[in-house]
């Protein structure tokens, strides 16, 4: 009986094998959203879990096509090449956007096995696939996000050692650099250098712990311009907790910048006029009412005089500050202010005009030197104020003991046109009064004409121009002022 | 009413000067006036006269802004030789800065006894005498 015995034990092994197929069909079942089509897409078999996400019942199904659940996401092509793919008996795989009976959409990974016939033709297909809407939901979410970041924030993404390897349009737009230029540079590029090198050095320690950091930078655009940004940088880790790449969103606030500084200048300015006001002004102006009740007060007419004499200083002193005062407001809304080409010499000799050099009762020796550069496109009104006030300046604060020498000149450097008033006066100790020269503080001296005004008129008639000016100065050995003409 | 010996006058302004020593001469109530340009003339003389103490004040009239060296430089100074001086000087600020914030700057060194917006008038210098002497 071995036939028997043999017919057996194949009996045996098919029912073990059939059992054990349907187990993963059970298996499959439960995991999977499982369809059967024949050739032409018509649906022959649904599990559970395809009626349950396409919202349709198996009795809907049976004997439609496969049609029925097209969302209309994907175009010709897509479903042309998956039957192409098929039909050879090959498997097909990828992810499709479906629609449910009641309109909704959902996402499904997609296996599709042809089973073939002896012949090797596919009599029919099954389709294996996996919900995959609420990860496909969240990608599309990223998607609007970053569209959202691009179009609202600066993005760079730099490796470890801050190479650039990603940069959207709007950092291209801004530093004034194409992307093929930044891409693989260090961020360094856009440095400005306006920074100390304790900025950067917390930036980089906060960053490569791992943690956020945010602050605000200059950076430099490739046509040499500045811009600000409010810059937060976030490191991605590893699974080690160690920087792989950080990833820094900016926004400009150059305007803001330009604005905070403005009003950083108009403070100081109203800063300046308060001080004026407290002191140059109000001094002279509370001795007034004193003085005039001491008149009526005394009793000889000889004393009333006295007294009346010194009315004189404190009105004067009042008229004049007045007029500067209105002087150096004027400069300030000065926007138009006339510019044509201005002969040095010439302005130069008005300036001595003004200030009757020649009737000063010492001797003052004062030489120029134009030849250098004899002429420049500026404010004519301004270059004479600038004569003025330096060469009186260097007369006021002359050194009694030694003639005084005054040598006015200018040249040029780096392209810069420069005007420089030396004298060899008292001199003024910069480490002390070096930050405050140019402000309305002080004077320096025991001078009895130091009223501190016209260094801080100058300053802001140059500055309002778009130049500068310093001084060089040594006690006791002279002092040379220079201006810098944009 | 009690006279006080001596009274420094700290100004640049000549005319401030000429008010002050007027309403002190007006006063009657002192009798050595000495007046300084600024606050290192002031404090030339502190050094050389400290241990001769009638040439030491009973009051500074301390005026604020002056050149080379002014009120508050004064004071940081007069601090540092404080211990060398063997009286109580009381030390007025008299100014004619209505800044706030010198009156606060003021208000926090204990050597200065008030602040005094100028102009001084003599009402107000016959209470301060008063205010000491007591």
């Amino acid at each position: 009986m071995p036939n028997t015995s043999k017919n057996i034990r194949l009996l045996n092994e098919l029912t073990q094998m059939f059992s054990e197929l349907e187990q993963q069909k059970i298996a499959l079942d439960y995991s999977a959203i499982v369809a059967i089509t024949d050739i032409k897409g018509n649906i022959i078999y649904v599990n559970d879990k395809f009626c349950i996400i396409s919202k349709y019942s198996k009795e809907e199904l049976l004997g439609k096509n496969h049609r029925i659940l097209n969302s209309g996401t994907h175009d010709k092509l897509f479903f042309k090449e998956l039957w192409k793919t098929i039909s050879r008996g090959k498997v097909w795989s990828g992810e499709i956007k479906n629609k449910a009976k009641d309109g909704s959409y959902y996402w499904v990974h997609t296996t599709i096995v042809p089973y073939l016939n002896e012949e090797n033709l596919p009599f029919q297909y099954v389709s294996i696939r996996f919900d995959i809407t609420q990860k496909k939901e969240q990608q599309e979410k990223l998607v609007q996000q970053k569209i959202a970041l691009d179009s609202a924030a600066i993005v760079a993404i730099t490796d470890v050692k801050g190479e650039i390897t990603y940069i959207n349009d709007k950092f291209c737009k801004i530093s004034k650099y194409s992307k093929n230029e930044l891409l693989g540079q260090n961020h360094r590029i856009i440095n400005s250098g306006y920074h100390e090198k304790d900025f950067f050095q917390n930036l980089w320690s906060t960053i490569s712990k791992g943690q956020i950091w945010t602050g605000d930078i200059k950076n430099k655009a490739k046509d040499g311009t500045y811009y600000w940004v409010s810059t937060t940088i976030i490191p991605y880790l590893n699974d080690m907790g160690k920087p792989i790449q950080y990833v820094s969103i900016r926004f400009d606030i150059t305007k803001q910048k330009q604005q905070e500084e403005e009003l950083k200048n108009r403070a100081k300015l109203l800063e300046d006029f308060c001080f004026i006001v407290s002191h140059n002004l109000r001094a002279p102006i509370s001795n007034l009412p004193v003085l005039v009740s001491m008149i009526q007060n005394c009793d000889t007419f000889e004393k009333q005089k006295e007294i009346a004499s010194k009315l004189s200083k404190p009105v004067n002193v009042l008229l004049e500050t007045f007029n500067e005062l209105v002087e150096s407001l004027h400069v300030r809304n000065d926007v138009n202010i006339q510019t044509e080409y201005v002969d040095f010499f010439e302005c130069y000799n008005l300036a001595l005009e003004n200030l009757c050099i020649d009737t000063y009762n010492f001797e003052i020796e004062i030489l120029h030197d134009f030849s250098l550069i004899t002429s420049i496109y500026y404010s004519k009104k301004y270059l004479k104020s600038y004569f003025i006030n330096l060469i009186s300046n260097a007369i006021k604060y002359r050194d009694p003991n030694r003639k005084l020498k005054i040598i006015v000149k200018t040249k040029k450097i780096n392209n810069s046109i420069q005007l420089s008033v030396e004298d060899n006066g008292l001199g003024i100790d910069m480490k002390k009064y070096g930050d405050k020269l140019f402000g309305l503080r002080k004077t320096f001296h025991e001078n009895p004409e130091a009223k501190g005004f016209g260094l801080f008129i100058t300053k802001t008639q140059v500055e309002s121009l778009g130049g500068s000016i310093m001084a060089v100065s040594e006690p006791n050995e002279g002092s040379t002022f220079i201006i810098k003409f944009n | 009413m009690k006279k006080i010996n001596s009274i420094f006058v700290i100004d640049d302004d000549d005319i401030c000067q000429y008010i002050a020593v007027s309403i002190i001469e007006h006063s009657e109530l002192v009798k050595h006036t000495k007046v300084f340009n600024n606050g290192k003339e002031a404090i030339i003389y502190l050094e050389n006269n400290c241990q001769i103490l009638e040439n030491i004040p009973e009051i500074i009239l301390l005026d604020l802004t002056m050149p080379v060296m002014d009120g508050w430089e004064f004071i940081e100074n007069y601090i540092k030789l404080k211990p060398r001086i063997g009286k109580k000087v009381y030390i007025y600020i008299i100014s004619s800065s209505i800044n706030p914030y010198d009156f606060e700057r003021a208000k926090n060194i204990s050597e200065v006894s008030d602040y005094i917006v100028k102009p001084l008038t003599l009402e107000g210098f016959t209470e301060l005498v008063k205010f000491i002497t007591k």
